[in-house]
């Protein structure tokens, strides 16, 4: 009995290697990172893999202070608050609409929405540039929080109106004999009764804006506008020089932190809505 | 309250009418005006825009780098395919035929790189190839293979096989909660009944389990083409920017470079097109490729 269990304990155990090797080539890298952020340059340079010989913040302060991370923070907040809060207004009527209301056309109104979601942008990002500049927009952060904004109302679109389908057909029937007006019916039933899809559907937007890069650095020139990743991004270039080595990784775990904490409470939320975001799209 | 026709079709309009213009001015109108700019040889000022008929197209054809670009987008797109694929489908068979108990915790962990962001995992990633720092290099000189360590990125042969890895990295997590789930779905019963017929767990693994998940391999698959077609140049801009020597530059990369750092806007458009018109064709071909009478027991 005991030799068996012996047994199966070692082929799980065999199985299992790879599965801990894994975790180990994911955590490693990342927990390295942070440990880094600790770590002066001298220290970097004579054992970049080990543990900090003490935990000083000085990486920190530097990256805050000297490499413009303190704006790239409230730049990147300020993008993804506000193109959060327009993808919203803009996807949560027009999902409505489509999953509710009928009316002519309202499946291919849905499949362009939904086609808009397998097309390669980087083909529009030329003339997007051009019109941005044309009304002023370029090099804004209004101009980029609206791009990124309807950049994601096609997976948002997707997303809330499988949670409004599900939604009881009666509650806005009744309301309506009530006497409620449709505009009120969206705003006072639909709305707080699809909050779980909105919940879902701007967590996994906010990440996408906090850690987007390619738009940023097309639609964006000067530095006080850069976002945290064009201005780690500018840290890493110069890191070849300048050896800040310590404020990169630092500005790195800056980077990092809100995803980890949003991780850390919204894990289950986060990864069902990427996996049933793509098995369904 | 009965509404009017008119009040129905204002609430309508209401819902619908604001988001499509913005939908179709900062979506549907970019990828059309692309399409026309592709005709033209601009170098970003209005008046310096020349309609040239198909000569950017011409010139796409005859341009040595753009077989070089379209060659390595697919070598990004199969080793990423197969190497998502053999890892994502391992982890997710071990983990639920196992029912190994600490199983939320890979789960949680390998999803994690699926959230970072690419300047992360491309900057991180950067580092740990460094030629003297790097975690590579003092990996293999402290096993004593110390001939093999190279200046990964910065070699012709090595850099774009050195790209695939921290893109297997960050993607593994979200394929495998897709497989798993699918294979939550399989009932019990069929690895019993084939058991029954003597078929081993290899067996049981090719003619159980990959048939009974085909819906799920074949999103699984079709997502990773897309994504890393539409999207691969990102990470090589972060960490090589298409280099040494254009080892690395993908379609998108070689579009950057052309509209937003050397002005040939119109050529820039050009490759955008071809880049729309891959990606459909793989897209199209994969899915014909791929269709499976479904199984059914």
């Amino acid at each position: 009995m005991e030799r068996e269990a012996k047994g199966k304990f070692l082929t799980r155990a065999g199985i299992r290697l790879p599965l801990i090797l894994w975790s180990i080539a994911v955590l490693y890298p990342i927990i390295w990172m942070i440990l880094g952020s600790f770590k002066s340059n001298a220290e970097i340079y004579a054992n970049p893999w080990g543990l900090p010989e003490s935990f000083n913040f000085n990486n920190f302060i530097d990256a805050w202070n000297n490499y413009n991370i303190d704006l790239g923070v409230f730049n990147s907040l300020f993008v993804t608050v506000l193109g959060a809060l327009l993808t919203l207004v803009l996807a949560v009527p027009t999902s409505y609409a489509l999953e509710r209301l009928n009316f002519k056309g309202s499946t291919l109104l849905f499949n362009l929405y939904i086609a808009a979601m397998m097309i390669p942008m980087v083909l529009g990002w030329i003339p997007l540039f051009f019109l941005l500049m044309n009304i002023g927009m370029l090099d804004n952060l209004f101009g980029l929080a609206i791009v990124y904004a309807v950049s994601q109302l096609p997976f948002s679109i997707f997303v809330l109106t499988t949670f409004m389908g599900s939604i009881p057909k009666e509650l806005e029937e009744s309301a309506a004999i009530d006497g409620m007006s449709p505009y009120k019916i969206l705003w006072k039933i639909i709305t707080p009764l699809s909050m779980s899809g909105i919940i879902t559907v701007t967590i996994m937007n906010a990440i996408q804006f906090w850690n987007e890069y390619f738009m940023a650095l097309i639609f964006l020139q000067s530095r006080e506008n850069y976002t945290l990743g064009l201005a780690i991004d500018f840290i890493s270039r110069e890191a070849a020089y300048t050896n800040a080595w310590g404020t990169l990784f630092a500005s790195l775990t800056i980077a990092i932190i809100p995803i980890i904490i949003l991780y850390a409470i919204f894990q289950r939320r986060i990864s069902k809505g990427m996996t049933e975001g793509a098995i369904k799209g | 309250m009965v509404q009017t026709k008119k009040q129905k079709y204002l609430f309508l309009a209401f819902c619908l009418v604001p988001t499509f213009i913005l939908f179709a001015i900062f979506t549907l109108y970019p990828l059309f005006s692309g399409l026309y700019f592709s005709f033209f040889s601009w170098s970003g000022s209005a008046a310096a825009r020349e309609f040239i008929g198909i000569d950017n197209y011409i010139r796409l054809f005859n341009d040595g780098i753009i077989p070089r670009t379209i060659l390595h987008d697919y070598f990004l797109v199969i080793t990423k395919v197969f190497g998502i694929m053999v890892l994502a489908m391992y982890f997710a068979v071990a983990i639920m035929q196992m029912k190994i108990k600490e199983a939320p915790f890979y789960r949680i962990i390998f999803f994690f790189p699926n959230i970072m962001s690419v300047v992360v995992i491309g900057i991180l990633w950067t580092f740990i190839y460094n030629p003297s720092m790097g975690l590579i290099n003092s990996g293999l000189e402290a096993v004593g293979l110390e001939q093999l360590a190279r200046p990964w990125l910065g070699s012709e042969t090595w850099a774009l096989p050195a790209i695939v890895l921290p893109s297997i990295w960050a993607g593994i997590g979200l394929f495998m909660l897709m497989l798993m789930g699918g294979i939550g779905t399989i009932s019990k019963s069929y690895y019993e009944a084939a058991e029954l017929d003597g078929a081993n767990e290899w067996q049981q693994f090719w003619k159980v389990t990959v048939p009974l998940l085909w819906p799920q391999i074949k999103v699984a698959v079709l997502y990773i083409v897309i994504t890393t077609l539409n999207g691969s140049f990102i990470i090589v801009q972060i960490m090589t920017g298409g280099g040494p020597n254009n080892s690395t530059h993908v379609m998108g990369s070689y579009l950057y470079q052309q509209a937003f750092q050397q002005y040939n806007f119109g050529y820039g458009a050009t490759i955008g097109v071809m880049i729309l018109v891959l990606s459909l064709l793989t897209v199209f071909l994969l899915q014909k490729l791929m269709k499976r009478e479904k199984v059914q027991y």
